[in-house]
């Protein structure tokens, strides 16, 4: 087992990684930003660095400065978290260079799975469905041709794609052309690579996920879905396992596109693969991430395997003793992210000092996040702030767990949207289960 | 203390229906109105009534007290079938009649019949203080009326347990008219030599006190009760004075000369028993 690890992250994954370290007799060093110096990880840890200036390009993104202190301190693994460098095959390379171990997928599997069409293609081979569409178009006459074939509405995407940049709606031939040029020039201006390929569109559809760990020795577990269609401007913001639109049947159909899916790339560590579920029960090949997932509590609550320390083991080349039989998901797990947003102004991120805290608590009730009471949130990062999670045996009473733990959470000092869950968890759409990725967007206040 | 105001009140619903069955009888509890212990009404109903703790005596129903003080079994009951009316069409009358009769399991505010303490025949009434507050009505009355004239026919003597709030408002005058009424027949079933044993008991007020309440040969009262014509908050406002402690309670009254003998409720079957042997043959021998 590694005697030291570096989290290259910040904020309540930061803690998550640390927790894990502990329980497991690992030494924890720490990596903070100036704005960082008095945020909960940088205490937590054993050892704790500082890395550059506030914004993230110039501390949690600098990779030379990371590998520095990890080299320094006598680190023999980094744990990436989600975000930031988690999913930058370089600075998985660079760690390797330097004898550091990569807590994460290997560098050529999230090379692959990272360019987008790549990954389409290599699932499409694969056997897993992927959602009807074309390779790579050179030019709008030729994206033209194809799209006769798709038919309309579609996507243009870019190969290299993120964050919803270099995507396109198209929905109707005529405007096909101009949306090519601009994705194409958006692409290239963002991601240096303007090649772009097409899908159709697909509306009124859930956001499904699979959970997977794969250790060196062939062992590919699947650890059940996650629905995660709850999403503001693809911004997930209440995830839950098992997801009601899945049937025992379609469990066992995703179950084994992912471990062929993952089996097919080589995969290593902990890793999700996407997918979109239309309304008649066919599922398409979304995308795959290479590292642990904001959501991964869900899968932990309800199938008792703890993700991040299986995720150190794996990368010490340990074999996995949990069998797929073991995995039997009979509890319901939901999750409410906690954002500091002003959801009466737009969503726009709130900061300030907190001062009053109160965590909820009970059986069952889980609350990941690196406030605390005293603490200044800095304007720098992400907004979100904290993660509850409840399990139940049944959907219904999750929910009502939910209900009663978001009541009892207190968070003061800046705006969150508490509030905002309360009243989604009371709206009909999910308490039967059939929200889709749009639903947030067409909700009325 | 932390404001309650930091924590929000979750909108889950009640899981199932309210289920009403959960206080069952046995189960149920009630708090002293004296010194506020939780006793269980079972507990209570074994004991007469009367707190474990600090012995203050709580209300009970017509018919309680009579299975409570009579021989078991010996308890006869006469014009049960006797029903009070609204003859006035007072405003919202019939509601709390109905009410009441729902609350109570009986037909009227008083209780009458014949019975036995320790083998002696006597005829009884006995008042209800949950029945519009032990109100006289004009049933009331008649009820009382015909059980002296039944027990002067069958020469018995007869006990009362007495609590009134006074005449019932709502019958008017019909009321007012039952306490004439009824103080002709104590007086014909005295004229007869027969002996007549009131207990008053908390409380005992307005037209039921000036009439048949205070008009027997023994007059007996429960500890602490409360004995008046008008209450005395409202003699109070009247005489613009402050009352001398313990005013109209039974202690107060005894000195006076109003009560013959206060008897703990404990005591009480004890009590009536001897006097019903003494005078076994009427009140004059």
């Amino acid at each position: 087992m590694f005697s030291k690890i570096l989290i290259a992250n910040r904020g309540e994954i930061a803690v998550r990684v640390i927790r894990a370290c502990k329980e497991m007799g690992i030494s924890t060093v720490a990596v903070f930003s100036e704005a960082d110096r008095d945020a909960l990880h940088v205490s937590l840890a054993d050892e704790s660095y500082c890395i550059g200036p506030s914004p993230a390009k110039k501390s949690y993104l600098d990779m030379t400065a990371i590998v520095t202190v990890a080299k320094g301190c006598g680190a023999q693994a980094v744990h990436p978290g989600y975000g930031l460098l988690s999913e930058n095959a370089a600075f998985a390379k660079l760690c390797e260079d330097h004898g550091i171990r990569f807590i994460g997928a290997p560098c050529e599997v999230m090379n692959r799975m990272g360019d987008k069409d790549a990954a389409r293609r290599t699932m499409r081979d694969a056997g897993v469905p992927v959602i009807p569409g074309c390779d790579l178009v050179a030019t709008a006459e030729e994206a033209r041709r194809e799209a006769e074939h798709i038919g309309y509405p579609l996507l243009i995407k870019a190969r290299a794609g993120g964050g919803g940049r270099g995507i396109r709606r198209v929905f109707k031939p005529d405007a096909l052309e101009a949306a090519f040029q601009s994705a194409a020039a958006e692409a290239q201006s963002a991601f240096g690579d303007g090649a772009l390929y097409m899908e159709k569109l697909l509306t009124h559809v859930k956001h499904i996920e699979m959970q997977l760990l794969c250790d060196s020795f062939g062992n590919v577990l699947c650890l059940g879905e996650r629905d995660c269609s709850m999403q503001r401007k693809n911004q997930k913001i209440l995830e839950e396992s098992p997801a009601v639109c899945v049937s025992p049947e379609l469990r066992e159909q995703l179950t084994k596109a992912t471990v062929l899916a993952a089996k097919t790339v080589g995969y290593l560590g902990a890793g999700t693969i996407e997918y979109l579920l239309t309304q008649d029960g066919h599922f398409y090949f979304m995308e795959m991430n290479t590292r642990l997932q904001v959501e991964h509590p869900v899968t932990e609550m309800v199938t008792g395997v703890d993700l991040v320390k299986w995720q150190i083991r794996i990368a010490c080349g340990q074999e996995l003793n949990i069998r797929q039989e073991d995995i039997r998901i009979e509890d319901h797990a939901i999750e409410c992210r906690i954002n500091a947003e002003d959801t009466a102004h737009d969503f726009r991120p709130s900061c300030g000092t907190i001062s009053m805290l109160h965590v909820p608590g009970g059986p069952w009730v889980r609350f990941d996040t690196a406030l605390y009471q005293g603490y200044a949130i800095p304007p720098f990062y992400d907004s979100m702030i904290a993660k509850l999670i409840v399990s139940a045996h049944t959907r219904a009473e999750a929910i009502r767990k939910m209900q009663a733990a978001l009541c009892e959470m207190v968070v003061e000092g800046v705006e969150h949207n508490a509030q905002m869950h309360i009243d989604l968890l009371c709206d009909q759409a999910f308490i039967d289960g059939t929200y889709t990725t749009d639903y947030l967007a067409n909700r009325k206040a | 203390m932390l404001s309650r105001k930091l924590f929000k009140k979750p909108k889950n619903r009640l899981e199932g229906e309210v289920d009403s069955a959960v206080m069952q009888a046995e189960d149920r509890r009630v708090a002293c109105p004296e010194c506020k212990a939780i006793v269980p009404q079972a507990t209570l109903q074994a004991q007469a009534y009367v707190c474990p703790r600090c012995g203050a005596l709580h209300a009970m129903s017509a018919r309680e007290r009579i299975l409570w003080l009579v021989d078991e079994g010996s308890f006869h009951e006469l014009d049960a079938d006797l029903t009070p009316i609204d003859r006035l069409g007072f405003p919202s009358y019939a509601g709390k009649l109905s009410k009441a009769q729902e609350e109570s399991g009986e037909q009227e505010g008083v209780l009458t019949g014949t019975a036995t303490i320790q083998g002696h025949p006597f005829a009884l009434f006995s008042m209800n203080p949950a029945f519009i507050m032990g109100s006289m009505g004009a049933i009331v009355g008649e009820k009382i009326t015909r059980l002296f004239e039944y027990a002067a026919e069958k020469r018995l003597p007869v006990v009362g347990y007495a609590v009134s709030g006074g005449a019932r408002i709502q019958e008017g005058i019909f009321s007012l008219m039952q306490m004439a009424k009824t103080s002709g027949a104590v007086l014909r079933h005295s004229e007869a030599g027969l002996l007549y044993v009131v207990v008053l008991t908390h409380p005992t007020t307005g037209g039921v006190v000036a009439s048949f309440a205070m008009e027997a040969d023994v007059i007996l009262a429960e500890p602490k009760a409360l004995i008046g014509f008008a209450g005395p908050r409202v003699i109070e406002q009247t005489m613009r004075q402050k009352l001398p402690q313990g005013f109209q309670r039974a202690e107060f009254l005894m000195t006076k000369g109003f009560v013959d003998r206060i008897v703990p409720r404990n005591a009480q079957k004890q009590e009536l028993a001897q006097l019903l042997a003494l005078h076994q043959r009427g009140a004059m021998a």
